[in-house]
């Protein structure tokens, strides 16, 4: 059972902002609310939450934008709600390092799901530690270091990375990984395994683009190779 | 086949060129022919009279000095002696002269090649009778002349010499004559056929001439047929197919601004439905947002208030299936729907398609597993929702899906069959037509008559098919085709 947790929403149009904080606070979570990108930076700053809820398109800076400066600092759970799921936005949400994203209009219950599933990502397992070469994953602690340096990881891509290496050697279909990490209804959209792989072998690859760790499996999805 | 030989050799009969080219020729035949003709016989009446009446002239006017010579009793030798005088007078003629009280003397300038046989006995004879003399004829025996053929063309011409004397013959060779007269043939000939083939060469020049603008005209009216609709003729002299031209270029301008103007009223009318889809997403999202807490507190309600509030939820979830709908259709209709493909088991999708909505219990599923096709799961989510929830809701138990594969086409063919009434005939070629509901009368049913004809575009947009049919032992049954594997996409590819 979760902790109450404290969402952070950014939600420019004020009918939207009210209905969602009123519906996720009758969910159980406690809820600060932003009206624009930069009110939001200064709330998030201010207030440290557990996990932001986070519209695209707002006046001012866009979601992409927050999102980005967030990720600067901080490996928190970001929900991103966008328009639509097949316009260029999710590739681009997902890539400025959003963990998940939902589709206005969206069902207070199903972004309920979402949030607990992000948060569930954060949560420790108690086994030991692995060692890849010089990447470290503490199960326990819910660290991963590489070269002794603590990496910064968001609450899914450690999920991601603890999924693929709980099963070295295997190769884990997209769909698998979505349902393993994300815990999406029912299938659901690639494109999300995709980005957080991407972004996971920027920090964990000697090599971002020649990767040795996490390998693409063509035709099936990914696989962690451990090191000979 | 044959048929079409046919067909097309005839009308390269009747063609333009052929049409053309045949009167040209006629023309000059009949004008060379005609015009050779006579020139020829003019020439030839006019070269064989010169020679004959030169020859016989002459003839005549030798015989008339040396006949004084002759002795009244003449004998063979003077006969000979006279032939050979006569003949070499002048011009080149061979002389023959008999007399019938000497009937073997053979008197001739050439006795090898000339004597009296070789006079024709119907010129012996006109020689020979005599004539009555009168006012009009003061002679009795005349100078009569035939045209033979010996070794070649002759005339012979023959006279008495005297009243009771010998006859001479002469013999003149019309050989050159005929040579020249040959040769005037030839030419004429040649001179014909030289104004035939130039008379063809004029008419396919003619031809050229009108055929290349009309072809031009052919290919612009083709290509403007194929929509390129900046299609325009150069426009050159000022004559019937100049101004064809004209009125092309024109045509094609006004019809390039029509396209022009209903494309843009079209792609304006598309903003705006897409426009308004749009808005109408936010006041949805905040209705959407406390519907939740509306249905959950409903119970506690006012009695009197507790209906009111349930119609805000439920209509409020209805509004915004029929945005989304609207926004998917206009999608469809602009061309930006997007596939966002990955490889997906279909036993696995469908599975968790009717997981999703519990409706496990009701739906028998018949896939097996290991069945992979590269698709968009969440647009096939979408159709095999409206498949099998049509079949729930309209048709009836049992509901079945069934899941196969076909190598030989490289498809999944999925049957989402029902065991209801069935779809009515009238309905059936209706069914994916937009906003079409089978039942007019229950305005108030769940679906927004957008359903099939979204996933129909579903279909499509994968490179499949879906299709309606009734099940002969009763029941609607919906088939879905895929490719298992897709056609490159344009869109941006996935990174890895």
């Amino acid at each position: 059972m979760t902790s109450v947790s404290y969402l952070l929403l950014i939600e420019d149009d004020d009918a939207i902002r009210t209905g969602l904080e009123l519906a996720l606070t009758r969910q159980g979570h406690r809820v600060a609310s932003a009206a624009s990108g930069e009110d939001g930076l200064r709330l998030f700053k201010e207030q440290r939450p557990d996990l932001i809820v986070l519209d695209v398109m707002l006046p001012g800076i866009d979601g992409f934008e927050v999102c980005r400066r967030i990720r600067r600092t901080d490996q928190l759970p970001i929900i991103l709600l966008t328009a639509r799921s097949d316009d260029i936005d999710v590739v681009v949400g997902l890539e400025s390092g959003a963990d998940d994203y939902v589709v206005k209009p969206v069902q207070p219950r199903v972004l309920d799901a979402r949030i607990r599933a992000v948060l569930r990502r954060g949560e420790r397992e108690s086994s030991d530690s692995a060692a890849y070469g010089g990447l470290v994953i503490d199960r326990s602690a819910m660290t991963v270091t590489k070269d002794g340096q603590d990496l910064q990881l968001t609450p899914t891509e450690l999920r991601l990375l603890l999924e693929l290496s709980r099963r070295p050697g295997q190769a884990l279909s997209r769909q698998q990984l979505l349902r393993l990490v994300w815990e999406h209804d029912y299938l659901g959209d690639s494109r999300l395994v995709d980005a957080c792989v991407q972004r996971l072998r920027a920090k964990v690859e000697d090599v971002p683009s020649a990767p040795t760790l996490i390998r693409t499996v063509r035709g099936v999805g990914y696989r962690l190779d451990p090191p000979a | 086949m044959p048929r079409r030989a046919r067909s097309v050799s005839w009308r390269r009969l009747s063609s333009l060129r052929v049409r053309l080219i045949a009167v040209f020729a006629a023309v000059a035949l009949v004008t060379a022919v005609s015009a050779s003709g006579i020139a020829y016989w003019l020439n030839r009446d006019a070269v064989l009279k010169r020679a004959q009446n030169a020859s016989l002239n002459d003839f005549r006017g030798a015989l008339t000095r040396t006949v004084s010579q002759l002795p009244l009793h003449p004998t063979c030798q003077d006969l000979s002696a006279l032939a050979v005088q006569v003949a070499s007078s002048g011009l080149a003629y061979d002389v023959v002269v008999v007399d019938e009280s000497l009937p073997d003397c053979v008197a001739s300038s050439d006795p090898i090649a000339f004597t009296v046989k070789q006079v024709p006995p119907a010129l012996v004879a006109a020689v020979n009778k005599p004539r009555e003399t009168g006012p009009g004829n003061p002679y009795a025996y005349h100078l009569y002349w035939q045209r033979v053929n010996l070794a070649g063309p002759y005339v012979v011409g023959g006279t008495k010499v005297a009243p009771d004397g010998p006859t001479a013959y002469m013999f003149k060779s019309l050989q050159n004559e005929r040579a020249d007269l040959n040769t005037l043939g030839w030419s004429l000939a040649i001179a014909t056929l030289l104004a035939l083939v130039g008379s063809a060469l004029l008419a396919q020049g003619a031809s050229a001439t009108v055929l290349k603008p009309v072809r031009r005209l052919g290919d612009a009216a083709r290509r403007l047929g194929e929509g390129k609709l900046d299609t325009r003729l150069d426009v050159e002299g000022n004559d019937e197919l100049a101004d064809l031209a004209r009125t092309f270029n024109r045509t094609a301008e006004s019809l390039s601004e029509q396209v022009a103007e209903l494309s843009a009223r079209e792609a304006q009318s598309r903003r705006f439905v897409a426009d308004m889809s749009h808005e109408l997403r936010t006041p949805l999202t905040a209705m959407t947002a406390v519907t939740d807490i509306l249905e959950d507190e409903a119970d506690s309600l006012d009695p009197m208030i507790e209906p009111a509030v349930r119609i805000v939820v439920s209509e409020t979830r209805r509004l915004s299936d029929l945005v989304e709908n609207l926004m998917e259709v206009t999608r469809f209709d602009a061309g930006t729907a997007k596939l966002v493909a990955d490889e997906v088991d279909m036993a696995d999708l469908i599975m968790s398609c009717i997981d999703g909505r519990a409706w496990y219990d009701a739906v028998e599923l018949d896939a097996p597993r290991g069945i992979l096709a590269v698709v968009d799961p969440r647009r096939l989510d979408v159709v095999f929702a409206n498949l099998i929830g049509n079949a729930l809701k309209h048709g009836g138990s049992p509901v079945k899906v069934k899941v196969r594969q076909d190598d030989d086409a490289g498809t999944v063919v999925v049957q989402v069959s029902d065991g209801g009434p069935g779809i009515p005939e009238d309905v059936l070629p209706h069914v994916f037509d937009r906003f079409y509901k089978a039942d007019k009368g229950r305005a108030r049913s769940e679906g927004s008559g957008l359903g099939l004809s979204i996933a129909e575009a579903n279909a499509l947009i994968h490179g499949g098919a879906i299709t309606a049919a009734n099940h002969p032992e009763g029941g609607a049954v919906f088939t879905l085709t895929l490719p298992l594997v897709q056609p490159p996409a344009p869109g941006p590819e996935e990174a890895r």
